[in-house]
């Protein structure tokens, strides 16, 4: 038998295999494809305190391994999280995680404080790093002072398990990961999609409607690593590995890496089963290695 | 749910169409006209995404679906190049199809470009229902009309317009569609679906906003789950607001579809 639990501060995860935010809807989603309770967890999609509708189409395009979304963070907003999706939830033998933003930083705040005393929702993860919402340009994870000052506000609303979740478009991310460190947080997950774009040659027009957007899958793979990776090197809190995870084979590199668990996100786009497949295989690897606990193999590259 | 289907006939029926046959009993048996599958048209990450292909027609008989597509862009000519005995992945039936609950006589299908590929297993459900159809069919060129002699043994009315003159009118679809409507309408109930480019569907919304009888119109969208949670594939539907192609459509009323522009 092989002990796959992992622990994100004082949440116990069943395997370090969780579902990412917006590429799983509110968890209920892929029902007819896995079984649900088999994940270490779900991140449901991003709330807004308001519903948002989203961005204009095209929303979303293809990439060499990849692809490009503008999704614009459109979400049924807290109250009908709470009444309509949250208690679909209910049974589940599996850790939800809410993942939430805010239009300002008062904001963040507020929408922790709407869902914090649901005890469904087993940690929350703040999204100070999507690229899509125009609001005054850049997202509010791309500065350490701005990403801190979120965090603490949020961190004074709520004793659940916080997650700051991070955006790779910056000049150091080890920087923004300590800013979060620092004002309170238990976690962070790395990384968000990079900033990305492309154009259609025989029409001149972007492949998608707000020209820039984020990428995602495969492609951004090695990046995710390395980035998570660096933040290993500075922080004390536990790193959740997210970025073009395809394979337990990649679940491995990340842990190796030294992350605590990993997010699966484009992948369950192309295949709902993959991220069950993802825990199976990691299930194999350990046994076949010899391998009693996953957590023996977090951090456990060997530099040559 | 995700199927592994044998490929058990792919033709090339003219210049870059093709049809394919696959063997999906559970899809077979359960598909209704409008749906659609959703293909990774080769494994591995590149291309990465499913591609999603309306069903052209079932073949319940022989536990099999049959697809209709043009070689267009790298997925399809992928798929272009597969034969008889190579399995492909595949999701499905996804979607909501065209509702024939509705009690009518006679269907007035209104088909674009590749657009003709779910039509097909429309008018084999109509057909059974003993509807009388009428079939408006716009091609760019008279070759990739297809199938004509069995459409009209049918009993069916068929029109064809294409835009180079080879046959039938010279010139849109919907140009057959206004003068359809502007001589043809008798005391009969009708019900009026469309499936092609939205350019088009967008044309017919406009002609027949003075018609009092209900269309369907079968949308397309870049997909990439096509199952609703990536929300990639929105479309403003009037009082619901963004709606997904991939699981509330791709069959919408057409009235309440708001383009843009």
């Amino acid at each position: 038998m092989v002990d796959l639990s992992v622990k994100i501060g004082s949440l116990r995860l069943k395997n370090p295999v969780l579902t990412a935010s917006g590429t799983f809807g509110y968890g209920r989603d892929y029902d007819e494809y896995l079984d649900i309770a088999q994940l270490g967890g779900i991140v449901t999609k991003t709330i807004t305190l308001n519903p948002r509708e989203g961005n204009p189409m095209p929303r979303i395009a293809e990439t060499p391994a990849g692809m490009l979304n503008s999704i614009g963070l459109s979400n049924v907003g807290a109250d009908r999280y709470l009444s309509d999706k949250l208690p679909a939830l209910k049974n589940v033998d599996t850790v939800v995680i809410a993942n939430v933003a805010g239009d300002t930083i008062e904001e963040y705040g507020e929408i922790v404080s709407r869902i914090q005393d649901q005890s469904r929702i087993d940690g929350i993860e703040i999204n100070v790093s999507c690229p899509n919402v125009k609001q005054g340009g850049l997202a509010f994870g791309t500065n350490p002072d701005i990403t801190a000052e979120v965090v603490r506000i949020s961190r004074l609303e709520t004793e659940k398990p916080l997650i700051v979740k991070l955006t790779p478009n910056v000049t150091d991310i080890t920087e923004i990961a300590l800013a979060a460190q620092e004002s309170g947080a238990d976690a962070v997950s790395c990384m968000n999609t990079l900033v990305g774009m492309g154009i259609d040659i025989s029409t001149r027009k972007p492949l998608l409607h707000h020209i820039l957007g984020g990428l995602s899958g495969p492609s951004i793979k090695p990046v995710a690593l390395a980035k998570a990776y660096q933040i290993v090197q500075v922080l004390d809190i536990p790193v959740i590995g997210i970025g073009g995870i395809m394979t337990w084979e990649d679940a491995v590199e990340f842990l190796l890496a030294g992350v605590t668990a990993v997010q699966v996100g484009t992948l369950s786009f192309v295949d709902p089963y993959g991220s069950i497949a993802i825990i199976e295989g990691l299930r194999l690897y350990c046994q076949k290695n010899g391998i009693s606990k996953v957590e023996n193999l977090i951090g456990g590259m060997i530099q040559s | 749910m995700i199927h592994i289907c044998e490929i058990t006939e792919q033709h090339s029926i003219t210049n870059n169409i093709y049809r394919m046959r696959l063997k999906a009993p559970m899809i077979a048996s359960s598909a209704k006209p409008g749906q659609f599958i959703h293909i990774k048209v080769r494994t591995g990450i590149d291309p990465l995404l499913r591609r999603p292909f309306s069903i052209h027609r079932i073949d319940p008989g022989n536990e099999e679906i049959i697809l209709l597509y043009r070689k267009a862009g790298r997925g399809t000519s992928i798929l272009s190049q597969m034969s008889p005995g190579d399995s492909l992945d595949l999701m499905g039936p996804l979607g909501q199809g065209f509702d024939l609950q509705t009690s009518f006589d006679h269907a007035i299908i209104v088909a674009g470009g590749m657009g003709s590929a779910p039509v097909f297993f429309l008018i084999d459900e109509l057909l059974k229902a003993k509807k009388k159809i009428t079939l408006l069919w716009g091609v760019r060129a008279g070759e990739e009309i297809f199938n004509e002699n069995e459409i009209r043994k049918q009993g069916i009315e068929l029109k064809v317009a294409t835009e180079d003159a080879s046959k039938g009118h010279c010139g849109f679809v919907t140009d057959l569609l206004s003068e359809y409507l502007s001589k043809n309408i008798t005391k009969n109930t009708y019900s009026g679906f469309v499936c092609g480019p939205e350019c088009m569907i967008h044309e017919v919304q406009k002609i027949v906003e003075s018609v009092d009888f209900r269309w369907q119109a079968s949308l397309e969208a870049r997909m990439a789950c096509g199952v609703g949670v990536c929300l990639g594939c929105a479309v403003l539907i009037r009082e619901r607001g963004f709606q997904m192609v991939c699981k509330d459509g791709p069959v919408f009323d057409l009235r309440e579809v708001q383009f843009n522009g």
